[in-house]
């Protein structure tokens, strides 16, 4: 029996760059180019209003974004109440809040 | 007398045609509105807000009132332009009356009529006040001239840049008054009955030229002035000169009570055409002023949207501080109308968003006051701890709607455009309050205040600030402050300053800890911090720009201290300076007996 922790792992799996279709990943690098100065820290997450309530992680949506795993971020993405807190706290100060529109203007339909 | 010559039919094309376009636009879009708003026109025509109304129109749309308190001489220069203008077409009518008894008199007999009056016996009086309504509106001309190279002598440092078809519109409106001094003139020269100036001027023309050159010359200006008013009559629909004719109705619709809403209405028709495009929106821009973005201010904004040509950048890039709507001699919404035009390019209804929010409940503690951090408080503990030993000290029994982290109160999201999902969060959190029965709701967050009193419907529940909240302790003897020897600066938020008309508050709770010093620009004229949530374009970098140039002005003024009543605020502005910058609530707790 597995025993709970609080956390979980991700199953292990091949992201192939080679094979995704990078094209709205470029777009939005191209819009936001501050995004590359992301470290990853996850600050955004950890302070995310939405993130207390799911486990919707903003670090996890873009990263898979940029690598072209565009699979249901946009369903995920409008989890985000858009509050804010996010953009403050990035130590790279990456207007979080634009991407976030960003990424669901490219995925979605408007 | 038939009151009809060759040169009269580019005016006469030119009025007709004006008046059916105007005519076409009013119908359509009083048409348009929708049933609620117009059976509150119905009710409020009959009624004294009329009268407010008339009243309202020959204040602003004739005197220009709003005008003269940004700067004397623009105000003297629109004020000479519209009054001057009526008043020529008033008394000529008036002139034209007492020559001919009251007959119907065709529309060009009045317009032109010291061309048809010349075998009729002379009336020095309306000669010589014609001639000095003429002046009047000749040196608004002459101001409008000296405005295109000398804007800061008229309080503005940048004007509008013009679209083509406003600047056809424009020239001929600068032709018409010239045009009509010359062809009175000329006409005075030929036939006598000139006034101190079309007289005088006349007899000039009279010593130059023989008469025969005289009458070619008479022919040719009458043409000419005509020819003029034709031009602007056809532009003036499709031009900025449209909030003529649009500021008129909008003034009547704001008196009985219709207001534009996060989505757009037929009422934005009336708003958005009434912009004359003055450019008195621009200067206080911190956009044009700081960041040097010159394309997407108020005037600019209204324009493309006009014309249907709104980007996504325009309507994005705005802090929605109020600035702008605080100077706008028009009065327009012009916060309201970015909403709705965000809303347009961005919401997508999705009734299962935000599904999550079902049972969500993470209050603690009881009692009749509720407290509601807000998201931007959650991130700022000092201000929560702050609020923790006022409530204490004042022994209320408080119940915490979010302390342990709560739903984000929609503002954010209703600033991006995406109203309906902002609708989901408003529900959750109205419910929240209900079932916990308070009835009073305290927040030190000015954007979910805002969001509280405007968009919440929270009948019987008391929504305020925490300024006004300390304010109101501190009077009733709950909560005793020392008044200490620090020197403060309050910096008003925009959105409780502006957004809900508190600056008075938060200025008494200073100075019962501290001496408070003003900065130059405050109360109504505050400058914004920068990082308001309502823009999502400007970067990081821009932002800090922004907040450093705030914290100098601030600095100026001596204090030690900065205070602000906004979590949001405080974040922004410390990051510009390095005195320090404390929320309201911070000072008060230290200050604490």
């Amino acid at each position: 029996m597995a025993i709970n922790f609080g956390f979980a792992i991700s199953k292990p799996r091949a992201i192939d760059i080679d094979r995704n279709n990078l094209r709205k990943s470029d777009e939005i690098l191209r819009e936001m180019p501050e995004l590359q100065t992301c470290i990853g820290c996850g600050a955004c997450t950890a302070s995310c209003t939405a993130g207390q309530f799911t486990d919707f992680n903003f670090r996890r949506m873009h990263t898979l974004v940029r690598r072209g795993e565009y699979q249901g971020i946009y369903e995920e993405m409008n989890k985000c109440m858009l509050c804010g807190k996010c953009r403050l706290v990035c130590p790279r100060g990456i207007n979080t809040r634009g991407v976030v529109m960003l990424i669901k203007r490219k995925l979605g339909d408007f | 007398m038939s009151f009809f010559a060759p040169f009269c039919l580019p005016f006469i094309i030119g009025a007709v045609f004006m008046f059916l376009a105007v005519g076409w636009k009013w119908i359509r879009w009083i048409y348009w509105l929708p049933r609620a708003d117009k059976m509150l026109i119905l009710k409020g025509i009959p009624s004294t807000r009329t009268l407010g109304a008339i009243r309202e129109v020959v204040m602003e749309s004739l005197l220009h009132r709003r005008i003269f308190r940004v700067n004397r001489l623009l105000g003297y220069m629109h004020m000479s332009l519209a009054f001057g203008w009526f008043l020529l077409i008033a008394v000529g009518w008036i002139e034209t009356m007492a020559y001919m008894g009251i007959r119907w008199i065709p529309i060009q007999g009045h317009v032109f009529f010291k061309y048809f009056s010349t075998g009729l016996e002379h009336k020095p009086f309306f000669t010589f006040v014609m001639d000095l309504l003429l002046l009047f509106v000749l040196s608004g001309v002459g101001l409008a001239w000296a405005k295109r190279f000398m804007s800061r002598k008229m309080g503005m440092r940048r004007t509008t840049k013009h679209v083509p078809g406003d600047r056809i519109a424009l020239s001929a409106l600068w032709f018409i008054f010239p045009a009509r001094l010359l062809a009175e003139s000329l006409t005075s020269a030929l036939h006598g009955g000139g006034g101190f100036l079309t007289g005088t001027l006349g007899d000039g023309f009279g010593m130059m030229f023989s008469p025969l050159t005289l009458y070619g010359m008479e022919q040719t200006a009458w043409w000419f002035y005509s020819s003029c008013l034709g031009v602007f009559f056809v532009a003036m629909p499709f031009s900025r000169y449209m909030h003529i004719f649009t500021e008129i109705p909008l003034i009547f619709l704001r008196h009985y009570r219709l207001r534009s809403t996060e989505k757009e209405s037929s009422l934005d028709n009336f708003q958005v055409e009434a912009c004359s495009r003055c450019g008195i929106c621009i200067d206080p821009c911190q956009l044009q002023s700081v960041l040097n973005i010159n394309t997407v201010q108020s005037v600019y904004f209204l324009r493309d949207r006009r014309y249907g040509m709104l980007s996504r950048e325009t309507a994005d890039n705005c802090l929605m501080c109020g600035r702008c709507a605080e100077r706008c001699p028009v009065g327009i919404d012009l916060n309201t109308l970015r909403i709705s035009s965000r809303d347009k390019m961005r919401n997508l209804p999705d009734e299962r968003r935000y599904g999550y929010l079902k049972g969500v409940d993470r209050s603690s503690g009881a009692g009749k006051v509720g407290y509601f951090a807000g998201c931007m408080t959650l991130l700022t503990p000092r201000i929560l701890q702050a609020m923790t030993r006022i409530f204490d000290a004042a022994g209320e029994e408080v119940w915490w709607a979010d302390r342990n982290g709560g739903v984000c109160c929609g503002r954010p999201l209703k600033l991006s455009g995406e109203t309906d999902a902002a609708r989901k969060m408003m529900e959750y959190n109205t419910s929240l309050f209900r079932t916990h029965g308070i009835t009073t709701l305290v927040t030190s967050c000015p954007i979910c205040l805002k969001v509280f009193r405007e968009d919440y419907h929270l009948e019987g529940i008391e929504v305020i600030h925490h300024s006004e909240y300390i304010l109101r302790m501190v009077k009733l003897g709950r909560l005793h402050l020392k008044h200490g020897a620090d020197r403060f600066t309050y910096h008003d938020p925009c959105e409780l300053g502006r957004g809900c008309g508190i600056y008075d508050e938060p200025r008494e709770v200073i100075e019962a800890v501290g001496e408070l010093l003003e900065p130059e620009q405050t109360r109504e004229h505050a400058l914004c911090c920068g990082s308001s949530v309502a823009n999502t374009a400007i970067s990081d970098q821009q932002q800090v720009q922004l907040a450093r140039s705030v914290t100098s002005e601030l600095e100026k003024t001596g204090a030690e201290v900065i205070v602000t009543a906004c979590p949001l605020c405080k974040k922004a502005l410390g990051r510009g300076t390095k005195a320090p910058v404390r929320d309201l609530a911070e000072v008060v707790a230290a200050a604490v007996k």
